[in-house]
């Protein structure tokens, strides 16, 4: 069987970003690809370059402090760095939208509803002012928000963070996305909004067969939603495996650390096991792997190079010299 | 329990009037808190969870009276501090505390950290000698897991993490027997979160301490305390020992908080009680029982109409719902 060509492949990116300390690279050396019709998580904490690698795709980073240095993102085939930017913005809300974390923002406070869903199908899609109206009413229906025909003149402040959540989702599909990118999506929301934010985001994911990049701190929302993880640290990708298989067995000692202090995976006892210290500072960066100083495996060859994301005979990939050599010396 | 609580609170009622015109009149009157009643114990923590706007936050600062309450009684150490003025709780300030969730927002940005905690040392505990001062200052911050070089830097030089623990220091400056944790955790990274979780427990334990420990995420209550409370539009539905949180909840929106935590173990995926439609406005509660309207199992004609009060239906677990037990 033939590989199947990815719908996205992002290849060795680095962005770069100008701070009071110099030039530092948020993402540095990230690659993965992700298939037609796929979900991959991407999970890490603050300041692992997660949601800069999600805004360098659609090349929306900060215009005056952020830039791409190298790499490529590959579309289909063509490189979206090299694209003219006319054809990045057909690309945006058409083929690859993005939902945020927070819909108040990314909402324009003064448009209605209806405006707002409407000037993407005017924009892509070249429809009359009345088809987008009927549309976007079709669109609320179908993210679940009741008397639509009402709510589509209403304005972002009229509405709840899940209803406003749910407007952005619309939104987002309204051109029937190949990709949709959602950056913490249900982050600024109450728990049981967002197991119904969740839920709707997995129905037209199967019903749309749209691929989906989920961008989370979230160990639970990436376990339950995605098939595959893309593990993240200051920078750079450390693992990556299928959801079961990382939750079953981290082999990243940045991921065993991670999973094993969250309050439930250890019910009973009373102390959590914690990471020590603090994610590294991006422009002092230690030599060697990026997460050494904080990790208790640490064998001498980690200062001296960093690891790269090695990929192993299961499928998996790490980038962790301890990891590589006991998974070679046979350990369990 | 034995003996007298550490805090008692009594129906404890605070209300915010909206609107209206200035000479009263007209607006609306929100509901914050409603009718709440509890009691902690010294060394204890009483886990306090809901989704926003229930009034969790409000709740804690009404105890603390740093809000009016409307009605009910509070009381702590036995006293009644309900109608206290505010110069006769100040002595009392000592020792009860506040940590926030954002640290940032607390600490004076023109202010070192030694010039924040010896202001809170000095408020609450009368004068010292320089070098007692000093000694206190670096006790203080080693307790809280942070070096003594942190005293003379500024708050945004600290790290989310860091901001966390002098806001903790802060707080234990005045020796308080019981502190009100509002979302403590929230806003930091996982692996920093259980640091400071790890914190919290140790210093309760070492200086028997009481928490209120607000949060909306119920894993995290879990782990913290012996008796959890949930609350739903200004009320506490269901209070129980922690134990029974895992097996025997019984009100049907604990139930449905808990199916909603994405879990990260299969194993541990449960089918998921999916609550239709939005909170409620507390502006305009429903009648009856207020979670009626998104309630699964409730019962036209009783859930609407009556409000259910708690009850006692195993030792220790109270619930507010009809149709529970």
């Amino acid at each position: 069987m033939t590989q199947p060509k990815p719908l996205l492949a992002v290849r060795d990116l680095r962005t770069a970003f100008d701070t009071a300390q110099g030039s530092v690279f948020a993402v540095d050396g990230v690659s993965f690809e992700l298939a037609a019709g796929g979900t991959l998580g991407v999970v890490g904490e603050s300041g692992s370059g997660k949601s800069v690698t999600a805004l360098s795709i659609l090349r929306l980073l900060p215009a005056v402090t952020g830039r791409i240095v190298s790499g490529e993102i590959l579309w289909q085939g063509r490189d979206i760095l090299k694209l003219p930017e006319r054809e990045v913005r057909a690309l945006r809300g058409k083929s690859i939208s993005m939902v945020f974390q927070e819909p108040m923002t990314s909402l324009n406070p003064v448009y209605s509803v209806a405006r707002q869903i409407g000037e993407v199908l005017q924009l892509h899609e070249r429809m009359s002012r009345a088809e987008a109206r009927a549309r976007s009413i079709e669109l609320l229906k179908v993210v679940g928000i009741p008397s639509p025909e009402k709510r589509v003149d209403s304005y972002p402040h009229e509405l709840s963070g899940g209803m406003r959540q749910r407007v952005m989702i619309a939104m987002s599909i309204a051109c029937r996305p190949q990709l949709l990118i959602a950056d913490e999506p249900t982050t600024a929301l109450d728990v049981t909004i967002q197991a119904q934010i969740l839920e709707l985001l997995a129905r037209l994911r199967s019903e749309l067969g749209m691929a989906v990049l989920l961008i989370t701190h979230d160990l639970g929302v990436v376990a339950e939603f995605a098939e595959e993880v893309l593990v993240m640290y200051a920078g750079t990708v450390v693992e990556r495996a299928k959801v079961s298989e990382l939750f079953d067995r981290p082999l990243h000692p940045y991921t065993q650390g991670l999973l094993a202090s969250a309050p439930s995976a250890q019910s009973g006892k009373r102390r959590l096991s914690t990471i020590e210290g603090v994610v590294p500072n991006l422009a002092e960066l230690p030599a060697g792997c990026r997460f050494r100083e904080r990790c208790s495996q640490a064998i001498a060859q980690c200062a001296l190079a960093e690891p790269p994301l090695t990929p192993l005979p299961s499928g998996r990939k790490v980038a962790c010299f301890v990891a590589v050599a006991k998974l070679q010396a046979g350990a369990p | 329990m034995t003996g007298e609580p550490l805090l008692a609170v009594e129906r404890l009622t605070t209300y915010f009037p909206q609107g209206g015109s200035l000479w009263g009149g007209g607006g609306k009157v929100l509901r914050a808190v409603d009718d709440v009643s509890f009691s902690l114990g010294a060394g204890e923590t009483l886990g306090l969870v809901g989704e926003s706007g229930c009034g969790k936050s409000t709740l804690g600062r009404t105890i603390l009276r740093l809000i009016d309450p409307t009605s009910g009684a509070i009381r702590f150490e036995g006293r009644d501090i309900t109608q206290l003025s505010q110069a006769k709780l100040r002595p009392l300030r000592s020792r009860m505390q506040i940590i926030f969730q954002d640290p940032y927002g607390s600490l004076n940005p023109r202010m070192t950290v030694r010039a924040a905690l010896s202001e809170a040392l000095t408020v609450h505990g009368g004068r010292a000698s320089a070098a007692d001062q000093r000694e206190a200052l670096v006790s203080l911050v080693s307790r809280v897991g942070l070096r003594p070089e942190v005293l003379d830097r500024y708050p945004h030089e600290f790290s989310g993490g860091q901001r966390q623990r002098i806001g903790i220091a802060r707080a234990l400056a005045v020796r308080p027997r019981f502190i009100v944790a509002d979302e403590p955790v929230s806003a930091l990274d996982l692996s920093i979160q259980a640091q400071i979780i790890n914190l919290l427990m140790d210093l309760q334990e070492e200086l028997k301490l009481s928490y209120l420990f607000i949060a909306h995420d119920l894993k995290v209550v879990e782990h913290m305390s012996q008796r959890i409370a949930v609350m739903y539009l200004g009320r506490i539905v269901e209070l129980m020992p922690r134990a029974r949180l895992a097996t025997h909840t019984l009100h049907p929106y604990t139930q449905a908080l808990r199916s909603a935590v994405p879990q990260m173990d299969p194993a541990k995926r449960r089918l998921r009680v999916l609550l239709s439609g939005d909170l409620p406005s507390p502006l305009a509660p429903p009648p009856g029982c207020s979670f009626h309207p998104r309630c699964p199992i409730a019962q036209r004609g009783l859930c609407d109409t009556k409000r259910p009060e708690l009850r006692e239906l195993a030792e220790g677990h109270f619930v507010a719902c009809h149709l529970a037990g």
